[in-house]
């Protein structure tokens, strides 16, 4: 190994080790940056790119994370579910729930994001089976909140039989 | 007078529960202790040092 390599080689496991720590000191300005830093050394870092996309979520720069998910040919069909949640963040709920689709099997954490994607699309029917079916399968600490969206998701579906929908 | 009270709907209350499962990925294996793949010191001993190794 080259010189130069080396020393990226030992740079880069320092800066991981900051990047450890901003994250878990919820400082994710610094550890976007510091990101950066191994981005640039090693573009193929895979985790310091998913580092980066939890961060800007983290500050709500959900524009900035697609624009970021979508200039990584490298990384594409990675991320799935985060991708979708920006879409979803940022009031493209169509392209949130064409990228969730893309996942060949839905695990919890995305079924409750296509129930959320469902409700804003007002497909009522859709969020509700689903919503029923995690309900049925999960044991967490969210369940109150869980009830709470389908409670609100039922509401519409008695708004349609009336038409007297709320806006 | 006040115009009399109409009682409209209300939105309901609807929970974002996605982002509690968007999380940072675990550096484990990035970190100290977690370097199993290492091989060998070949001339790192060369350049330790340059970075401040070791200190924090």
């Amino acid at each position: 190994m080259s010189e130069k390599a080396e020393r990226d080689k030992k740079a880069i496991a320092t800066f991981y080790a900051e990047l450890n720590r901003f994250g878990q000191n919820g400082e994710y300005e610094r550890a976007i940056k510091t990101a950066n830093k191994i981005l640039n050394l090693a573009q193929h870092e895979f985790l310091a790119f998913h580092y980066k996309v939890v961060c800007l979520i983290e500050l709500s720069k959900f524009d900035e994370a697609i624009r970021l998910l979508n200039g990584n040919a490298q990384f594409d069909g990675e991320l799935i579910f985060e991708k979708a949640y920006c879409f979803y963040r940022a009031n493209k709920h169509e392209d949130a729930l064409k990228t969730i689709d893309q996942l060949p099997e839905l695990d919890l954490r995305s079924k409750e994001l296509k129930a959320q994607i469902f409700y804003r699309l007002e497909k009522y029917d859709e969020a509700a089976a689903l919503y029923r079916e995690i309900i049925k399968n999960t044991d967490d600490d969210y369940e109150d909140e869980r009830h709470t969206n389908l409670g609100a998701v039922m509401v519409h579906l008695d708004d349609e039989d009336t038409k007297d929908r709320i806006e | 007078l006040p115009p009399a009270m109409e009682p409209i709907p209300a939105k309901p209350l609807f929970y974002d529960l996605a982002l509690n499962f968007v999380e940072l990925p675990d550096l484990t294996e990035k970190l100290e202790g977690g370097q199993k793949k290492e091989k060998g010191a070949g001339i790192s001993g060369f350049v330790k040092g340059l970075w401040g190794w070791g200190k924090k």
